[in-house]
């Protein structure tokens, strides 16, 4: 991809030239406040983006955000007769507050649930903004000049050029962000919540996090559209701006910037081109011509069947043909328009900037964003000895007791770990295992007993506080982060180590770079640590299911525990590969981790256990030392049987 | 032959996985497939079930005039062909209950794409063979632990009375006392006449099984043969079926 960067670069400055001389390249005022309103839809949908895109949550009350913004300008211009360079930062700052007000109650729900409450707030903003006479003169609305510098009102260009700043400005923001340890906590959160919190990473905080900067953004907007209008009012803020918000990133594409900015050009010029029949014809025309030609590339390249590409084909040329059979479009519009987002939506499910990716980058559709070459993962001690100091048992289990309404999962059942020793954990299917990890990492609060940790309790503590607090834990169900690169995966692990906050990471401060620079390091010598350095820049989703498992087990190291705990490691590994495992699990050991081992290959557990503990119907059965295990009665009849199979 | 693969390329977007695998399933017989991890023995079964598509390549099921090009069919189709997928991670349906997944394996029976037979007692059958889920046959499929996951995973498969099973590491997870019902149950099945397409963590044991084993390596075939010759072999012995 080293050819890429130019010509990103040359688009980048080619981009921004065309749109600061467009004002008086045009010279046309109702153009100018077009692209204007582009810029503005813009900048909200990249906050949008990072709720949606990124977290995977649906927001169905940025409207009202929008409105916030909007109407805290144009009251604290109208009534305290305050600069744009006040209004603009409080109406950031107000919108962000209204979006924690918004996010805190709402983000304990999720799914269909979330959308009911956001769109009940975007109403409320509404309703709130009509009736508040005193604030916001109600429904007969807000006359707001342009901004006020130096005792000169701004001129309409002027305003074109400031908004174009504030765009790229929030641009290389929201990018900043994105490409952070933040952007990496959204989109754990939305691979595997269940994998965030045990990493750290609290998935109610950093989804209250991404919702408040993504109010932020609309407050930005709000802002800005009310001198961009020079005129506000209630009805602008309603459900319809809310849906086609959310459509244009649908239409744009999720996780881009380019796709924020196509869906508000889509969403902003589409009604506009619906107004003239001659554009809306040569338009419909082009499109036609566009999708044929571009089904018939897919076609040769084999990516698709006739069958899927007909509907869009006939689709779209129908179109075309009916806009020359219509005399005028006024009756049709809506219809028109409604056809068109439903093609769209149903046929471009990753937008109009991941389709085209899709078919011009065939075969290599997500670039390469990490430079490999340039670290070495040396230096760096990957994993962080542990002092083997304090309490004798690393942890204490005392009378567990986990109780599913009639099923006693876990009954009774007392644990103690040596630390600094590896303990194996046997016992049938179902008998009760992952349950223990469960309550272990305070993904289950016991229903009865105590867990000391290090000499403290945290029966009850969140699973985020219990995993910054040293034990990290892999899953038996692997529960990585799809959609990012193993190296990624391995980063969110070293999420406990970055203290920058969001103005570090905006501004870019040398303390942020060291950090995000010092993780990446690390990040890749753990890699190294369990053989995958070769493999860093692969989505974790097209690994082979026991690199995924050493990849989860270099996550968990990431979070520098006192204790890990490997739920069927080997699980699906054929002799080889368990070799390779036995000796990571013994270098992790000789680094003064204590291990809690789940496994059903007694090869394995034989080899590195200490001390064996066997469950059976959520209680304890047997423990001690490998070897007698192996020997005892009760054990070989639940859970060993005659070993005939596995040792043919 | 009941499944037949020729030259089959496949992979994950710009991972290219399988690069010109070639291989037979007769009717009636167990095939294994050996390798390491990452040589591509899930992605040939994904391949051949429809779940990803091959990029290019020939999959045939069925016997002579019956038979059938699955490569570009969708899964639903292919699975009214009869042939039954048990997924590796198990993908069990989580939020119905252990009776209402496996009915569901016999989906294409009960709308008549396949001969519908006796579902009910087929049914109790599939139960018969892990009793474990008799116990939890009315809990939903997702509070099981990960063993009776995979149980069932297995079972499902067997609902659809498949002319062709691929069991895709149908032991993993389950304790040692269940591996061995695992085989037990395999090795029934053969004697009723399923072909079984086979992945196994437990290389050497599915060898004793099988009839037929193919070695793969990086995405290419390296080595096929008879079972009982592969097992025997001295490099296979080495690098796939371990020390014991």
């Amino acid at each position: 991809m080293k050819s890429a960067k130019p010509v990103k670069l040359a688009a980048a400055v080619l981009g921004l030239a065309a749109l600061a001389i467009f004002p008086i390249a045009s010279g046309n005022p109702y153009y100018i406040h077009l692209v204007e309103t582009i810029m503005i839809y813009a900048i909200l949908l990249f906050g949008l983006d990072i709720v949606v895109g990124y977290t995977g949550q649906v927001s169905l009350g940025h409207a009202g955000l929008f409105g916030v913004g909007a109407y805290t300008a144009g009251v604290l211009f109208i009534k305290l007769g305050m600069p744009f360079y006040v209004t603009a930062p409080l109406s950031i700052l107000v919108t962000a507050g209204f979006g924690a007000i918004l996010a805190l109650p709402a983000l304990r729900v999720s799914g269909p649930y979330l959308a009911m409450v956001t769109l009940a707030f975007g109403t409320i903003i509404q309703i709130l903004i009509n009736e508040m006479d005193f604030l916001t003169n109600g429904p007969m609305g807000l006359k707001i000049p342009k901004p006020i510098f130096a005792g000169h009102s701004m001129s309409e260009d002027g305003f074109y050029w400031l908004v174009a700043v504030l765009l790229v400005i929030s641009m290389i923001v929201v990018h900043r962000i994105l490409k952070s340890h933040l952007g990496r906590a959204f989109e754990a959160l939305r691979d595997s919540p269940i994998a965030s919190d045990c990493m750290g990473v609290s998935v109610y905080r950093y989804k209250v996090y991404a919702f408040v900067i993504s109010a932020g953004f609309a407050g930005l907007a709000g802002c800005l559209y009310s001198y961009s209008e020079q005129y506000i009012s209630p009805n602008t803020y309603n459900f319809e701006l809310t849906i086609l918000f959310l459509l244009a990133i649908i239409m744009g594409g999720r996780k881009t910037r380019t796709g924020a900015i196509l869906g508000s050009t889509i969403i902003v010029l589409l009604p506009k081109l619906l107004d003239d029949i001659a554009m809306f014809r040569s338009v419909a025309t082009v499109l036609a011509v566009v999708v044929a030609v571009g089904a018939v590339v897919a076609l040769v390249r084999k990516v698709t069947t006739l069958q899927k590409v007909l509907i869009p084909v006939a689709g779209t040329a129908g179109l075309a043909i009916f806009s020359f059979w219509i005399n005028a479009l006024t009756d049709w519009r809506l219809t028109i328009f409604g056809l068109m987002i439903l093609l769209v939506v149903y046929y471009l499910q990753d937008g109009v900037v991941g389709f085209v990716r899709k078919i011009v980058l065939h075969g290599r559709h997500r670039p390469v964003t990490i430079k490999t070459d340039e670290l070495s993962g040396e230096g760096h001690d990957a994993v962080i000895a542990i002092r083997s100091q304090g309490t004798e048992n690393i942890i204490d289990l005392r009378g567990i007791l986990m109780q599913f309404s009639g099923l006693k999962a876990l009954n009774n059942v007392n644990l103690s770990v040596r630390r600094g020793s590896i303990h194996g954990l046997i016992g049938p299917n179902g008998s009760g295992k992952s349950t223990m990890m469960n309550v272990l990492t305070g993904i289950y609060v016991p229903t009865a007993g105590s867990i000391d940790y290090d000499g403290e309790s945290i029966a009850g503590k969140t699973s985020s506080k219990i995993a910054l607090s040293g034990i990290a834990r892999t899953f038996q169900n692997v529960q990585l982060f799809g959609e990012m690169t193993a190296l990624e995966n391995v980063l969110v692990g070293l999420h406990h180590t970055f203290k920058a906050n969001l103005a570090d990471v905006g501004l870019m401060t040398p303390r942020y770079r060291r950090e995000e620079h010092a993780a990446r390091e690390r990040a890749f010598s753990m890699l190294r640590f369990v053989g995958l350095e070769a493999v860093a820049s692969e989505e974790a989703r097209n690994l082979p299911y026991g690199k995924q498992r050493l990849l989860e087990i270099a996550r968990a190291l990431a979070l520098d525990p006192q204790l890990l705990l490997l739920d069927e490691p080997a699980a699906g590994l054929t002799a080889p590969d368990i070799k390779e495992l036995v000796a990571i699990i013994r270098k992790v050991r000789a680094h003064g981790i204590t291990l809690i081992l789940i496994e059903h290959h007694m090869d394995v557990v034989m080899s590195v256990c200490d001390t064996v503990s066997v469950l059976d119907f959520g209680q304890k059965i047997a423990e001690g030392r490998p070897a007698d295990i192996q020997a005892d009665e009760r054990v070989i009849e639940a859970y060993l049987g005659g070993q005939a199979a596995t040792h043919a | 032959m009941m499944l037949s693969i020729k030259n089959l390329h496949a992979g994950y977007g710009k991972v290219k996985v399988l690069h010109g695998i070639s291989m037979d399933v007769p009717k009636a017989s167990v095939v294994t497939l050996i390798g390491s991890n990452g040589a591509g023995k899930t992605t040939t079964m994904r391949a051949i079930s429809g779940m990803i598509r091959p990029t290019s390549g020939e999959i045939t099921m069925g016997e002579g005039a019956q038979s059938k090009r699955i490569d570009a069919m969708d899964s639903h189709k292919i699975a009214r062909l009869g042939l039954a997928h048990s997924p590796e991670g198990r993908r069990v349906f989580a939020t119905m209950s252990v009776t209402d997944n496996l009915i569901l394996g016999a989906f294409p029976r009960l709308t008549w794409a396949r001969p519908r037979g006796d579902v009910n007692a087929d049914l109790e059958r599939a139960i018969d063979l892990f009793p474990r889920l008799k116990e939890r046959r009315h809990q939903l499929a997702g509070t099981l632990s990960g063993g009776e996951q995979q149980m069932l995973a297995m079972a499902r498969a067997i609902m659809l009375n498949p002319d062709l099973v691929l069991l895709d590491e149908p032991s993993m997870g389950l304790a040692p006392i269940l591996v061995e019902e695992v085989f037990r149950i395999i090795a029934r099945l053969k004697d009723e006449g399923v072909t079984m397409l086979l992945v196994e963590q437990f290389a050497a044991a599915a060898l004793n099984v099988a009839d037929y084993g193919y070695v793969l390596e990086n995405g290419h075939v390296a080595a096929h043969g008879p079972a009982g010759q592969l097992k025997n072999d001295p490099s296979v012995k080495a690098a796939y079926l371990g020390a014991s």
